[in-house]
């Protein structure tokens, strides 16, 4: 019998919750319960309609746009914003607009799975540095630790400088460095759980090291792992967008927004503020929607 | 001052036949002012006998320049481009050394931005009837920041030290199968003889400003170049801080006019958009380059001036010959009429360019054939070259190229050209060190790329453009395009010391090149400086030079 299944035998109380419940504290809230109150939460709700908005114009954005966005028209470059283009054109005549809708899919590929992969490695080297421990969990402590004394913006630049920009070095770059920061967070939870009754049984069972670690322990460090996903998911799209401005993220013509505010910046002093205004504010309003919702899981499941 | 037909017959007697043939030209009207300039100051025509010709004492308008208003003895601010690595007269490659250059440092002659050679360190230069061997004279009691006065063996030294392979010479792309070690020799004190390797009718302007490496040192100099900026112009060292900036003083001892700013200081950035805002913020007076792109700011601010240089500055787009999908020339001319070049330079130049026709002919160049015919945007011509070719259904290709200025933007709008004739281009966008690598084959983007976007500055004359990128064994050779064809027209057109028959020539190379189209040249653009409004009297060129010794500060 799993801890999970305990838990469900035990009136819904996690082996671990149980073991420290106060009496006097609320009880740990149930599946059904923390998203009731999820869809209770203003920031969540909030967020949660923002990301959405974007999540719908990656997914549909190319089928609803009024030009197509990477289609030039250079006697009709740097227009302002107009009925026929609504969020003007930029340095090659491009609908401003159109690319804005578009760009929302380059950066939600990338960021959700760059934090996928660092979520599941770091994950992987939480639970076993915290379980295992010992000199496996001391090596790997100093390792992380070595790459968190590191600016992670300059190792994301030299690494992808070494093997050249593309979407898929992106992706494996930020979730490289976005793991020990999520190791150390699971290792965390990890330490105070192993020492809990139900890993005890589990090893009095006999189940093998792995079976404790990803069957046992895992359901019930997956609260800290949501919460620090939905957050490393918000600092994922900073970063995907501060590598595109730089020139060492996602590649021409993508629609991209920090490649569009890479583009452009230098037209904000000429006046024309639009070629760069609103790729900015979709990234902010992408970031605060992710960040609103990370701030509502945290309240619900912390 | 009148043209005196008794005086010019006078100095006709005394001048060889190459200048009389100039002189024939424009009294034939086959040559205006401006190209009997051009033509005498290429052949070291007599300053008197121009004078006469064109009824003026100051041919050059040397005097004008100095008639500037404003305040003398100024400092100077110019905000410039970082140098790459070591400042260095024989290997410096980038604008940002090249203009600090010739701050201090002197050229035999100048080539001014509209082409016309003045003389600086050389007073006069002639070249026997075959164009093989130019003779030099120099200016006599000019003297470097050192005392020493320059000679003849300073020149000696100096033009072997460049065309040396072994010393890594950046000048080696202007004189490599132009002039070779012990080819130049010490006459006397004040004259030198260079001894070509082929015969050369620009040979002028391989020696001038436009060869920005070949300024004038000192016979002993020994490297360290940094330590004392030596050579003779008209400002010398201040100081210097590596990767910071440069101050210079103006030099008491210079031969000529003394300069107008008692000092100028440089100011090193990586990048346009602190330039633009130092010059806004009134921090600097000068930005010595800026782009059409990242300078809008600037092209619209009432209180900036703009200084624009009509120039030869491209980009080459090179079509690898010798890979199967574009070893047909049909496929190779469809990319390049899927090109809207007119739209090409009011988009990403509004309009401070010119259009290009695939071949390093600017029309700036006065031995430009402009009777060869434009090529044109033609999308269905395009398609049936492509159908004709067994393309008709298209291809997959990847378009290198570097982070510079309008390239990624010209990029992008290739791939959308391409797509108009079902080629799918994908895009690799990368510094341009990655891009360059080494700089040789196998270790080079830009030399192995099966397509390219490459930068090329301003040359006053097209023979390097001509021989580095195009001939067979050329070292820039990105489009590994073999023609002997073109190799034999090009020697032709090098060799050729009369303008007539120079543009019959490069009529002839303009022709080969749209047919075989190994390179899209596209457009030629505008060399631009950004100034306060009240500075004046900076003569810039199209290779990022900018001269202050006339400038001033209102």
């Amino acid at each position: 019998m799993t801890a999970t299944s305990l838990a469900a035998a035990d009136g819904g109380l996690p082996p671990a919750a149980a073991a420290h419940a106060d009496p006097a504290a609320e009880p740990f809230a149930t599946a059904p319960s923390r998203a009731a109150r999820l869809l209770r939460s203003p920031s969540f709700m909030v967020g949660a309609v923002i990301v959405l908005f974007w999540v719908f114009c990656a997914v549909f954005g190319p089928l609803v746009v009024p030009h197509d966005p990477y289609g030039d028209d250079l006697l009709n470059t740097l227009a302002p914003p107009s009925a026929a283009h609504w969020f003007g054109t930029d340095q090659i005549g491009r609908d401003i607009f159109s690319r804005v809708i578009v760009g929302a899919r380059p950066i939600l590929s990338v960021a959700p799975l760059a934090t996928l992969v660092a979520t599941v490695a770091g994950t992987t080297l939480g639970l076993l540095t915290g379980y295992v421990g010992g000199w496996l969990d001391s090596l790997i402590g100093r390792l992380i630790e070595v790459l968190l004394a590191l600016p992670l913006i300059v190792v994301a630049l030299l690494v992808l400088v070494a093997l050249g920009p593309s979407s898929s070095t992106v992706i494996g770059v930020i979730g490289i460095i976005f793991t020990p920061l999520i190791a150390r967070t699971v290792r965390s939870a990890v330490l105070s759980e192993r020492s809990l009754d139900y890993v005890s049984a589990a090893e009095l069972r006999g189940e093998g090291a792995l079976h404790i670690m990803f069957v046992e322990i895992l359901p019930n460090v997956l609260p800290p792992i949501l919460v620090e996903t939905t957050v490393r998911l918000g600092y994922a799209i900073f970063t995907v967008a501060s590598l595109s401005f730089l020139g060492f993220g996602i590649q021409p013509p993508s629609a991209d927004w920090g490649l569009a505010i890479s583009e452009n910046y230098g037209m904000m002093t000429g006046g024309y503020w639009w070629t760069v205004s609103f790729a900015a504010a979709a990234t902010a309003s992408l970031v605060v929607g992710v960040n609103l919702v990370a701030d509502g899981v945290q309240a619900v499941f912390e | 001052m009148r043209r005196s037909p008794k005086l010019l017959d006078r100095l006709r007697l005394e001048a060889s036949d190459l200048e009389n043939h100039v002189v024939d030209e424009y009294l034939a009207g086959r040559l205006d002012r401006r190209g009997l300039l051009r033509e005498g100051s290429r052949f070291g025509l007599a300053l008197p006998l121009l004078g006469g010709l064109l009824g003026t004492a100051d041919p050059f308008g040397a005097s004008r320049a100095l008639a500037q208003t404003g305040s003398r003895d100024a400092t100077i601010r110019v905000a410039s481009p970082t140098p790459a690595g070591v400042v260095e007269p024989v290997s410096t490659a980038t604008s940002g050394g090249l203009i600090l250059l010739m701050q201090t440092g002197e050229f035999l002659i100048f080539d001014q931005p509209d082409l016309v050679l003045r003389p600086m360190l050389a007073l006069s230069w002639k070249p026997n009837e075959d164009g093989t061997v130019w003779t030099f004279n120099l200016r006599p009691n000019v003297k470097f920041h050192n005392g020493h006065v320059l000679n003849a063996e300073d020149v000696v030294a100096t033009m072997d030290r460049l065309a040396n392979p072994k010393n890594g010479s950046n000048a080696l792309s202007a004189l490599r199968g132009v002039l070779s070690v012990g080819g130049t020799r010490k006459v006397d004190d004040l004259t030198v003889e260079f001894h070509l390797d082929a015969p050369n009718g620009n040979f002028p302007y391989i020696v001038s400003s436009d060869n920005y490496n070949a300024i004038i040192l000192p016979a002993d100099y020994a490297g360290d170049w940094e330590k004392t900026f030596i050579g003779t112009g008209p400002f010398k060292l201040d100081k210097y801080t590596p990767k910071v900036g440069v101050s210079f003083v103006r030099n008491p001892d210079y031969w000529g006019t003394k300069a107008l700013p008692a000092r100028t200081e440089f100011t090193f950035f990586a990048d346009q958009q602190p330039q633009i805002l130092a010059l806004q913020g009134g921090q600097v007076d000068v930005v010595s380059q800026i782009s059409v792109q990242g300078a809008q700011g600037l092209l619209n601010d009432p209180d900036v001036k703009i200084v624009k240089v009509r120039a030869a500055t491209h980009r080459q787009l090179h079509i690898r010959n010798d890979v199967p999908k574009f070893a047909d020339k049909r496929v190779r001319q469809a990319i390049a009429m899927s090109l809207d070049r007119p739209a090409l330079v009011a988009g990403l130049f509004r309009g401070r360019a010119e259009p290009g026709n695939d071949s390093p002919f600017a029309p700036v160049y006065p031995s430009t054939d402009k009777t060869v015919p434009q090529r044109k945007k033609d999308i269905p011509a395009a398609r049936a070259l492509m159908a004709a070719a067994g393309a008709a259904n298209g291809f997959e290709a990847t378009l290198t190229t570097m982070r510079l200025q309008e390239i990624p933007d010209y990029a992008v709008l290739v791939q959308n050209a391409c797509r108009e004739i079902g080629i799918k281009l994908n895009l690799k966008i990368e510094t341009d060190a990655a891009y360059y690598g080494k700089a040789q084959p196998g270790q080079s983007d830009w030399l192995d790329s099966e397509m390219g976007i490459t930068d090329y500055g301003h040359r006053g004359v097209p023979n390097v453009l001509l021989g580095a990128p195009l001939l067979s064994g050329g070292a820039w050779n990105a489009a590994h395009f073999k023609n002997p064809a073109y190799d034999a027209l090009v020697a032709q057109y090098i060799a050729t010391t009369d303008l007539g028959k120079q543009r019959e020539a490069a009529g002839k190379i303009q022709t080969l090149l749209l047919d075989e189209t190994p390179v899209i040249f596209a457009y030629f653009y505008d060399y631009l400086t950004a100034t306060a409004a009240g500075v004046g009297g900076l003569t810039v060129t199209g290779i990022s030079q900018v001269f202050l010794a006339n400038a001033t500060v209102a």
